[in-house]
């Protein structure tokens, strides 16, 4: 009997990281995780709409739960920012019942929806720890990958009431991940840390030398590749690391993938990029 | 004199220094020093840490090398015993001693006891009444205390109130304390008088199945000092009663005193059965049971303060260190065995004070803020954090990685020099400047400002509580930008934007230095802030109302700005952001050349390291320049299902995009 969820797929896997999408369904058809869209869900707004205006984040993202409600579902997401922006606006909801109100009276009168506030939002990586299991989870692992591997979760996954049972600032969930898909984890100082990602555009040597501190890290402990577990964050690490390596003269020369195509990879989904990656892998380096 | 015994304490090196100093008394094993067993009187073989004698002819024959050895002891491990005059026949003496008292034999005697006390006060009635006769409420106070610990000595404590007590009832109790003051020239307290009158009238009942003892509380610079305590410890021996434990009598500085009686009376007082029987036989069980094996301490206040202590744990410290000297930094750990309940403080003043002396750490009190380091990433006060309290769950020994606070130059080890951020708060000149507003008066005649109460606790809560070096450290960008003022100086920045009695012209001051490039507009994300402990939702959210407030400041101008605001407009014309979009408007063409000359575009167009995706997209945005940045953005993003329920959400909460 799978387990239903319905499915966000972030905010940029329908534009410039389908790769994530793609293996995000892979993934979850081997783990026997049956996706629901939502097509109606909008972006999360990933923080930036909130600083225009907060209330208008609140209320779209309102309208998207409400969806998943109807449903009868959780939400599942391969993207820690809109696991952590939906978190955080669907607990400040539940914490302000004036808020609530306001926001479902707003709900109500431009969509005719209203939001309960009885759905909960998942990481598929909680949801491969919690509710896979981890031992389920090493039987489905077909291509294991042993490698060095540094796991990347970012600040917007670990946080208090998100995560569930897993450590904010020392996790293991991920590491768990790896070590069952044939792995070694790599412990590194900044892997809770932030990218900067948020401020990319407008900040970006803060960004670079922020990025460029985490890819050197891993590198220096070991890491022939790293698995981040938020879409947003992957797309700089990955494609500004050149330019940080440059801005900062740190070694940050690392392939980086999303959890979603290591997960669908060790579940035997798309043997080619794997092969392609493995190759990527071996060559890159010092 | 000559050697009567050797003996090896905790600390040995395993060296072999002795060994080779006289190899056929001590050998030297994995971990420790052994004396042989040839040469002890008891024929063990280990530390002899029962000092057990040597045999005659060993003593005779080494002497010389065992001084040797223990003189060159590099730890002083080797304890050499000097015989004394009674010794001389030890060997006849300690068999007869082993002989005669079986260690067996003990055993069963012990656990007769241990029985006999749980029987006893398990038994019958084990009231125990404490009146008091208080004119200020110390004694009140100090009955209502002794009542609570009574329960530590097997009694049930049940304060009574002098005044009015029936003195009848009171000879029918079988466990009596007393605590009663003195009032003016040797009087009983008001509360105490009528019971005292009845107690000394001639028609006072016997008191013989009574135990008690009496705590009297006065003044050494009166006459008649504790004159009350005294009168009521003679009348109850009068009356037959009897006095189980001393009177005690208090000077001004009571607490000590009386703690001391307490420990004695409650102690005895619950030696005596339900009929008044003292069972002496039992006073140093139950002493040693209220003590509990000394694994408590006496509060300040007369209470037993409960244990706190905690089994050991396997803990790997490791610690960065930095040596300003040399200009080398690396980390150094250390693999210990520390009780749960210690500190990360008090373990590091242990690791400086036993292994590393130059171990460097700011020292201080719990929730000193200066005293904060990061411990696995979490930035923590050392002084209130428990070893035990670390451990996320993990098996095996417990790994802490111990670094000093970011955004801040390292002076040594984990010591930072707070100086950076001192220089950002008088750059942003965090004055506070009052407008003119109305006043009330208050009752005592001064002019006060109110404020609205809800307005006064959303200013508290914006408040930073951990102090203002703690939060400028929780942001994960502030120790890659030199320029950022950190979230520390924003948030106070932004308090005194928020306070009602700031003056307009500052308020608007505080604007322009909020826009500022190196303000709140610097800071890359908040959400690093937010999860940290010591900072909180509550601080996350106030910044990001400074961020709101200062773009609106600024018109949405910059590229901060224009991130926001077409992330806004993208949102509203599909339900999705468009990236492409947001790569044109952002950047401009300037950027995009930019990208294009740093390898940023051509890593996206290839998707470098990421996999998949079709290379048709890729291709899309190369003949379409300069939308279709990206590996595989789309130029157009298709509309989310009922888009006008998104757009009508836009127009009913924000008509501007």
């Amino acid at each position: 009997m799978p387990i239903r969820f319905a499915y966000h797929p972030g905010n940029v896997a329908h534009s410039s990281a389908p790769e994530v999408d793609e293996t995000m369904r892979a993934a979850c058809r081997s783990l026997d995780i049956e996706l629901i869209d939502m097509p109606g869900a909008t972006s999360c707004g990933a923080g930036i709409l909130g600083q225009a205006n907060r209330r208008l984040q609140i209320t779209l993202n309102a309208r998207t739960m409400s969806i998943a409600e109807d449903l009868g579902m959780d939400i599942i997401t391969p993207c820690a920012t809109t696991a952590a922006t939906l978190f955080e606006d669907l607990m400040m909801l539940k914490a302000d019942s004036s808020l609530m109100g306001e926001v479902n009276r707003t709900l109500e009168k431009t969509t005719g929806r209203v939001l309960e506030g009885s759905i909960k939002i998942r990481h598929l990586l909680q949801v491969i720890l919690e509710e896979i299991g981890i031992e389920n989870f090493s039987k489905k692992v077909k291509n294991p990958i042993p490698s060095p591997l540094a796991p990347y979760y970012g600040p917007n996954l670990q946080q208090v009431g998100l995560i569930g049972g897993d450590d904010v600032f020392d996790p293991w969930y991920m590491e768990s991940v790896i070590e069952a898909g044939g792995g070694d984890p790599i412990r590194y100082a900044s892997r809770t840390s932030s990218a900067g990602t948020p401020g990319i555009f407008s900040e970006e040597q803060t960004v670079l030398r922020q990025s460029a501190n985490i890819l050197s890290d891993a590198k220096t402990m070991g890491a022939r590749m790293m698995i981040s577990a938020c879409t947003l964050s992957h797309g700089v690490l990955d494609i500004y690391q050149g330019k940080a390596s440059r801005s900062t003269g740190l070694n940050t020369n690392l392939p980086v993938i999303h959890f979603c195509e290591y997960v669908a990879f060790l579940t035997g989904n798309f043997p080619t990029r794997l092969a392609m990656l493995k190759t990527r892998v071996a060559v890159i380096g010092d | 004199m000559g050697i009567f015994s050797v003996y090896i304490e905790e600390g040995c090196i395993t060296c072999d220094a002795c060994e080779e100093a006289a190899p056929e008394v001590f050998e030297v094993t994995e971990d420790t020093c052994f004396i042989k067993s040839d040469v002890r009187l008891d024929g063990g073989f280990d530390r002899n840490d029962s000092k057990s004698g040597l045999k005659t002819e060993v003593v005779q024959t080494y002497s010389d090398d065992i001084l040797d050895a223990a003189d060159g002891c590099p730890v002083d491990v080797i304890i050499v015993v000097e015989a004394k005059a009674d010794e001389a026949e030890v060997e006849e003496t300690i068999t007869e001693v082993e002989v005669e008292v079986p260690i067996a034999a003990e055993a069963p005697q012990v656990s007769m006891e241990i029985e006999g006390l749980d029987a006893f006060l398990s038994a019958g009635d084990r009231t125990l009444n404490i009146f008091f006769g208080s004119q200020s409420g110390n004694s009140e106070q100090l009955a209502s205390n002794f009542a609570k610990r009574a329960g530590d000595y097997g009694l049930e404590g049940i304060v009574h109130d002098m005044d009015g007590f029936d003195i009848k009832k009171m000879a029918s109790m079988r466990r009596v304390a007393i605590v009663c003051s003195t009032w003016g020239e040797g009087e009983m307290p008001d509360n105490a008088e009528a019971l005292w009158q009845a107690a000394s009238s001639k028609d006072a009942p016997d008191m013989s199945g009574m135990a008690f003892s009496v705590l009297s509380l006065g003044d050494t610079s009166y006459e008649l000092f504790c004159q009350s305590g005294k009168d009521w410890d003679g009348r109850l021996e009068q009356l037959g009663a009897n006095r189980v434990a001393p009177r005690v009598d208090c000077d001004v500085d009571y607490e000590a005193m009386a703690t001391e009686w307490a420990q004695e009376a409650l102690t005895m007082l619950s030696a005596v059965d339900d009929s008044g029987n003292l069972h002496e036989e039992l006073i140093e069980s139950i002493r040693e049971m209220a003590d509990g094996g000394a694994s408590v301490a006496d509060g300040e206040d007369g209470f037993i303060v409960p244990d706190l202590t905690s089994d050991e744990i396997e803990v790997q410290l490791n610690v960065f260190r930095y040596d300003p000297h040399e200009k080398t930094s690396g980390t150094d750990t250390w693999l210990c065995s520390l009780p749960g309940h210690l500190t990360l403080l008090e373990s590091l003043r242990a690791i400086q004070r036993t292994h590393d002396g130059s171990l460097c750490f700011t020292d201080g009190s719990p929730h000193d803020p200066n005293t904060a380091i990061v411990v696995n990433g979490r930035i923590t006060l050392p002084g209130v954090s428990r070893i035990e309290t670390l451990s996320n769950g993990r098996p095996g020994a417990l790994n802490l990685h111990l670094e000093p606070l970011p955004g801040y130059d390292v002076i040594r080890d984990l010591c930072v020099d707070f100086g950076a951020l001192t220089k950002k708060r008088e750059e942003a000149s965090l004055w506070h400047v009052s407008r003119t507003r109305e006043a009330i008066r208050s009752e005592q005649g001064t002019l006060i400002g109110p404020m609205d109460p809800s307005e006064a606790i959303a200013l508290h809560k914006m408040s930073d509580p951990f102090g203002a070096q703690v939060l400028h450290s929780c942001s994960d960008s502030i120790a890659y930008s030199q320029s950022y003022l950190g979230p520390s100086v924003c948030l106070d920045l932004w308090v005194k934007r928020t306070d009602p009695r700031t003056s307009t012209k500052r308020a608007e001051e505080i604007d322009t230095l909020l826009g500022g490039a190196n303000a709140i507009l610097a800071e890359t994300d908040l959400a690093p802030i937010g999860r940290q402990p010591l900072a909180g939702k509550e601080i996350q959210s106030a910044l990001s109302d400074a961020k709101t407030r200062a773009l609106e400041h600024n018109g949405y101008n910059g590229r901060h700005g224009k991130h926001v605001w077409w992330y806004a407009w993208t949102m509203k014309s599909s339900g999705r952001v468009n990236d492409t979009v947001l790569y044109r408007q952002v950047l401009g063409p300037l950027g995009l050349l930019s990208n294009l000359t740093s390898g940023v575009t051509a890593r996206m167009l290839t998707g470098f390291t990421r996999t998949g995706g079709k290379m048709v997209n890729d291709i899309l945005a190369l003949v379409a320049p300069p939308a279709g940045i990206g590996k595989m953005p789309r130029q157009f993003n298709k509309r989310v299902d009922d888009h006008y329920e998104v757009v009508s959400i836009f127009n009913s909460l924000d008509s501007r995009f």
